[in-house]
């Protein structure tokens, strides 16, 4: 057992709660009245909440199974992997370890939400914290799938190679760049504790398959209350502010990019879509444009929740300023050579 | 001995009532209201995967009673459990709505170079999406151009007719790539309609004549139809 896995142990054995035979009664009447007001109200009349619901529906129906994924390969790990073989990848200089998990983020095709589960897991097992992190970021840029919906985007455009290309290499480079930060904190230092809903499921003594639907359900569980945190922010943004908000910042040099970050930040888009929407802002040059694939990928409001969720106070800011920071340099670099 | 754990139930209990959304949608057809054709697969993989993670959470529900209170359900685990169960109760409960007119007003207007390359104009019947390219790329703009006058047909909500003659509106379909989160919108200028006829959002289909000017793309409308909603309402590129 981890050193994080012990302490929340500890923690929960001593919080020992005491369950209410009737907690779920109020909670299933509340739902029901839901669904019937909604059922009577019929919410869709009105257009801006209509659309909020059709987004926020949307963008649940399509993160969920991949967070359920991302889960059981979570599951997978703890149950089946040894601890020992990520004591192996411990061993490789540190120099080496965040560029081989930025690398490995290639063979893992889900999109952001499937791989912060992964990546918790991950460093609760023993994997350095930098270099699951690392891996987390860049799965979701650097995958064959990704890759694949960008050149499609993008194909017969002037700039596809410069799109394709510097996506993948923006997003390997700032991926290490975050791990580099990361550095050597502990995994305590950056995961935080595990709430009482999720560490009661799992007991270390049970059947493997009994672990494993333990800490399947559990973490389907524990990322989905922040999924649905982060979907609604996003929905309730998208319902309310237009895309086009930027556009004219789009001949600003540094605002531009800066603009298109924000904008990914909001709109919380899918890594395997967002390039046909990055490819609707024609005025913005190739920089600005990889500015928000490769900084919406990683941070955005979804993933916020996630992140603050999933890892210590500290982290978000890190991974914000240092993603947003890399993330502009280099893309003003590649408007200044390409724009 | 064992007993039923509550905490292990409920969970199992939210799991599967997300598994019966994903297998709700599949069997009321509803996937396309949410999903474009490239990720509907989605639908019916997030419904085994949530079924498969129900299964195993209820079929390890039953635990040896530890007396450290571990298994038990507070009031706050089963709100928070409630919670996370509430966006199904939602989307159950909501009509089978589309995006409209109130969502064309914040989107972006499509550019797909993949599918609005010239080749695809030159060679394929017209549709929005090549309408879309031609709007925003010189090449897709000339081919199309070249082909003013022919005939075209055309389904999607009448999106916007204030500040506009009488026999005019403009028609928009969303063009979805993923999920309707990354939806942008396609649009063409109806002349010759039957003034007054149709409302904001409601789903039509014309028939007419496409005249490209400049990038704006009107359609001569010859006859104009009201429709139900098709089952398909996104495009995908």
């Amino acid at each position: 057992m981890t050193t994080v896995e012990t302490a929340q142990r500890s923690e929960r054995t001593s919080r020992a709660p005491t369950g209410d035979r009737r907690a779920w009664v109020p909670v299933v009447l509340a739902l029901l009245v839901t669904f019937a007001a909604a059922r009577i109200g019929d919410p869709a009349q009105v257009a801006w909440l209509r659309n909020f619901l059709i987004v926020f529906g949307s963008l649940l129906v399509e993160a969920v199974p991949f967070v359920v994924l991302g889960a059981f390969v979570s599951a997978g790990i703890e149950v089946l992997v040894p601890a020992s073989a990520f004591a192996r990848i411990g061993r490789l200089p540190r120099s080496m370890q965040a560029p081989a998990a930025a690398l490995a983020g290639v063979t893992f095709p889900v999109c952001e939400c499937g791989s912060v589960p992964v990546a918790r897991r991950l460093v609760a097992k023993g994997l350095a914290p930098s270099a699951a992190v690392t891996f987390m970021l860049a799965a979701p840029i650097v995958n064959p799938v990704v890759v694949a919906s960008t050149f499609v985007a993008y194909r017969g455009r002037d700039t596809l190679w410069v799109m394709v290309g510097g996506r993948f290499l923006l997003g390997l480079v700032v991926a290490i760049v975050v791990g580099w930060v990361i550095g050597a904190r502990r995994p305590e230092d950056l995961l935080r504790r595990a709430p009482a809903l999720e560490a009661h499921e799992v007991d270390a003594a049970e059947p493997r398959w009994r672990r494993f639907a333990g800490h399947l359900s559990g973490d389907v569980v524990f990322m989905a209350r922040f999924l649905i945190i982060g979907a609604a922010i996003a929905a309730a943004i998208q319902t309310f502010v237009p895309q086009t908000i930027v556009d004219g910042l789009a001949s600003l040099p540094v605002l531009s990019l800066v603009a298109m970050m924000g904008l990914a930040f909001l709109m919380s888009l899918c890594s395997e879509s967002d390039a046909f929407v990055a490819a609707s802002f024609v005025s913005f040059g190739p920089g600005p444009q990889l500015a928000f694939l490769v900084f919406g990928p990683m941070v955005d409001t979804k993933l916020t929740a996630l992140y603050i969720g999933t890892y210590s106070r500290g982290f978000f800011r890190t991974v914000l300023v240092t993603v947003a920071a890399t993330t502009l340099v280099a893309t003003l670099w590649i408007e200044v050579l390409f724009g | 001995m064992t007993r039923w754990s509550a905490l292990r139930v409920a969970t199992g209990g939210v799991l599967a009532a997300w598994a019966g959304l994903f297998w709700f949608l599949l069997a009321t057809d509803r996937t396309a209201l949410f999903l474009s054709s490239r990720t509907e697969w989605l639908v019916p993989s997030g419904a085994v995967l949530l079924t498969l993670a129900a299964i195993g959470r209820l079929a390890s529900a039953r635990t040896v009673p530890g007396g450290d209170g571990a298994d038990a359900l507070t009031r706050r685990d089963a709100w928070t459990l409630g919670a996370i169960a509430l966006p199904v109760v939602i989307l159950v409960a909501m009509p089978p709505v589309t995006l409209g007119t109130y969502a064309v007003g914040k989107r972006a207007s499509f550019v797909g170079s993949s599918v609005g390359s010239s080749v695809r104009v030159v060679s394929g019947s017209l549709d929005f999406v090549d309408v879309a390219a031609a709007q925003s790329f010189d090449d897709a703009a000339r081919v199309l151009a070249k082909r003013a006058g022919e005939p075209i047909a055309l389904d999607g909500i009448v999106s916007a007719t204030e500040g506009l003659p009488p026999d005019e509106f403009l028609l928009t379909r969303f063009i979805v790539t993923c999920c309707t989160a990354d939806a942008t919108i396609a649009q063409v200028r109806v002349v010759g309609a039957p003034p007054g006829a149709f409302e904001p959002d409601q789903w039509v289909e014309v028939r007419g004549r496409i005249y490209p000017v400049g990038r704006e793309v009107l359609v001569a409308a010859e006859r104009v139809e009201a429709i139900p909603a098709p089952p398909d309402p996104y495009l995908t590129p």
